[in-house]
């Protein structure tokens, strides 16, 4: 079989080419320059340069496509379901969206997905040539290949680039911690912060949160923010503090492999979800533990 | 197996104000007409209420939705806005059941429209648009003419909340209800629809000192 990739993210790119590794050959198309994206394993990488918006990158993709892969495979990013979408109706194909899990049987591919906000998995087999994938399809293994990289530039489209401007705040990777101490709406206030980061720095681990405490309080910044809309994580231990563990926040942080929870109502669906919990004040249990360290 | 979603009541999702919103603040600077348009079944009646509470001039609910045919939702939306005169025609990012994101995309490709998504801040001038666009790792200033297509971020405004009295009047309003007339096979066979599996271990302790060092123990395995 033979795939094409995009990826606007470093590392569900890395992710996708070691999930198909072995499957096939691949080629990488990537907005972003990285020289270690050449170790996972694809037959080539095409760095794109010039106008990176949806429709130009698209035409791009739709050209390189044609009549030379099997399957179109997107990194889930804003940019890439924006292109599926585009290029599915261009080429009217059939997008699996948001999978998780992807198997190739006899022309067709059986995908899983979350539906109604994470409350649902579904399992479709469909004969789709396009497919948006989550972030962690596999953790991402180098292969020790060292791909070929060819530049290209992309003409302007009917979207016109005024600027571009890095984000602010991106410095904290959270699918790569190994420990990850998240807090929710139970911390109280912002100044609570302040006794919970000596603890995750004790232990190692970056904070995070739950969307309305970083979108609707902004006690933390955006790109903290674990759930379904937010960055799906996978540590060795998600210690949840004050977060009632809704459905939306537990598709984030689902592949944990520990998952410990300290919440003051014993009820707080979160407890369905964790492996350890304490139900108790998080302030009192972060203490006693730090304690115990 | 499948989730009993009977009886539930159905919601206005929050990036659909958001995209409601964003054009009734641009009808309030520039003027113009704000026209809504629901792919759904007769229970999106309700929510088109609340759109007319919050601005909008008039509403098409459109019933045939079926659940994870993306490629007909977006064709009927598509077929009905090319019956309306429009400048910028305006959808959230994502939807919260399915959440494909594919939709601007296939919308903006049958209309063969400019698409700009994820929008941070809107502006409208002239016969064009400027847009801050969230990415992945930047964020980009793009310009296009009109009409485009725009996807909205939640970040792109805060949802009014209606008065009383637009509330109330919202109800007698006039409402455009019609039937989906495109036929789209999904090309996709649902095979099952469970809940996820959850093979946590759930010790919960009520007593703080006892779980405090059960805890530190498994974080101290782990750091080790």
């Amino acid at each position: 079989m033979k795939f094409l990739v995009f990826s606007d993210s470093l590392d569900v790119s890395k992710q996708i080419l070691s999930f198909l590794n072995g499957k096939g050959e691949t080629r990488l198309l990537s907005p972003r320059e990285d020289n270690s994206l050449r170790g996972y394993g694809a037959s080539e990488i095409v760095l794109l340069k010039g106008s990176l918006t949806i429709d130009s990158v698209s035409e791009f993709i739709l050209k390189e496509f044609a009549g030379s892969f099997d399957y179109l495979i997107i990194a889930s990013t804003s940019l890439g379901r924006d292109i599926a979408g585009y290029i599915s109706e261009k080429m009217n194909v059939t997008v699996a969206h948001e999978v998780f899990s992807i198997a190739f049987k006899d022309g067709k591919i059986v995908t899983k997905r979350f539906d109604l906000g994470g409350k649902v998995v579904i399992e479709e087999e469909s004969s789709a040539k396009i497919v948006t994938v989550l972030p962690g399809i596999s953790e991402g293994t180098p292969s020790g290949s060292n791909s070929p990289v060819r530049v290209v530039e992309i003409p302007a489209g009917k979207v016109r680039v005024v600027s571009v401007e890095p984000k602010k705040g991106k410095e904290v990777d959270l699918e790569k911690a190994s420990i990850i101490v998240s807090v929710g709406r139970g911390l109280g206030k912002k100044e609570g912060l302040q006794q919970i980061e000596p603890f995750a720095k004790k232990i190692g681990a970056e904070i995070a949160g739950s969307r309305p405490v970083c979108l609707d309080y902004h006690w933390l910044s955006e790109d903290r923010q674990v759930g379904y809309s937010g960055r799906k994580v996978r540590p060795k231990i998600y210690l949840a503090l004050g977060i009632s563990g809704q459905i939306q926040h537990i598709a984030g942080m689902r592949d944990s492999k520990i998952v410990i929870a300290v919440n003051k109502d014993k009820n707080a669906p979160i407890f369905q979800e964790c492996d350890y919990g304490i139900v108790g004040d998080l302030y009192t249990a972060v203490q006693k533990i730090s304690s115990y360290l | 197996m499948n989730p009993c979603l009977r009886g539930i009541p159905f919601r206005f999702e929050t990036l659909s104000k958001n995209a409601v919103e964003e054009p009734v603040r641009l009808k309030e600077k520039h003027g113009g007409k704000v026209t809504a348009i629901l792919f759904g079944n007769y229970k999106g009646i309700q929510v088109m209420k609340e759109a007319y509470a919050m601005g909008v001039d008039e509403g098409f609910v459109i019933t045939g939705y079926q659940e994870g045919n993306v490629a007909l939702t977006a064709r009927v939306l598509a077929a009905k806005i090319s019956q309306i005169p429009h400048d910028i025609v305006l959808l959230g990012n994502q939807s919260a059941d399915s959440m494909s994101g594919l939709l601007g995309g296939k919308i903006s490709a049958i209309l063969g429209l400019p698409y700009v998504s994820n929008a941070l801040k809107l502006e409208a001038s002239g016969q064009k648009i400027t847009v801050e666009s969230a990415g992945e790792a930047e964020n980009m200033k793009v310009e296009a003419d009109l009409p485009a297509v725009v996807s909205v971020s939640q970040e792109i405004n805060e949802p009014r909340f209606p008065p009383v009295m637009q509330i109330i009047q919202a109800g007698r309003k006039k409402m455009n209800v019609e039937q989906a007339q495109i036929r789209v096979e999904s090309g996709i066979k649902v095979l099952s629809r469970l809940a996820p599996k959850s093979e946590r271990k759930k010790v919960i302790f009520d007593d703080m000192d006892k779980g405090a060092q059960e805890i530190a123990k498994v974080i101290k395995e782990v750091t080790k």
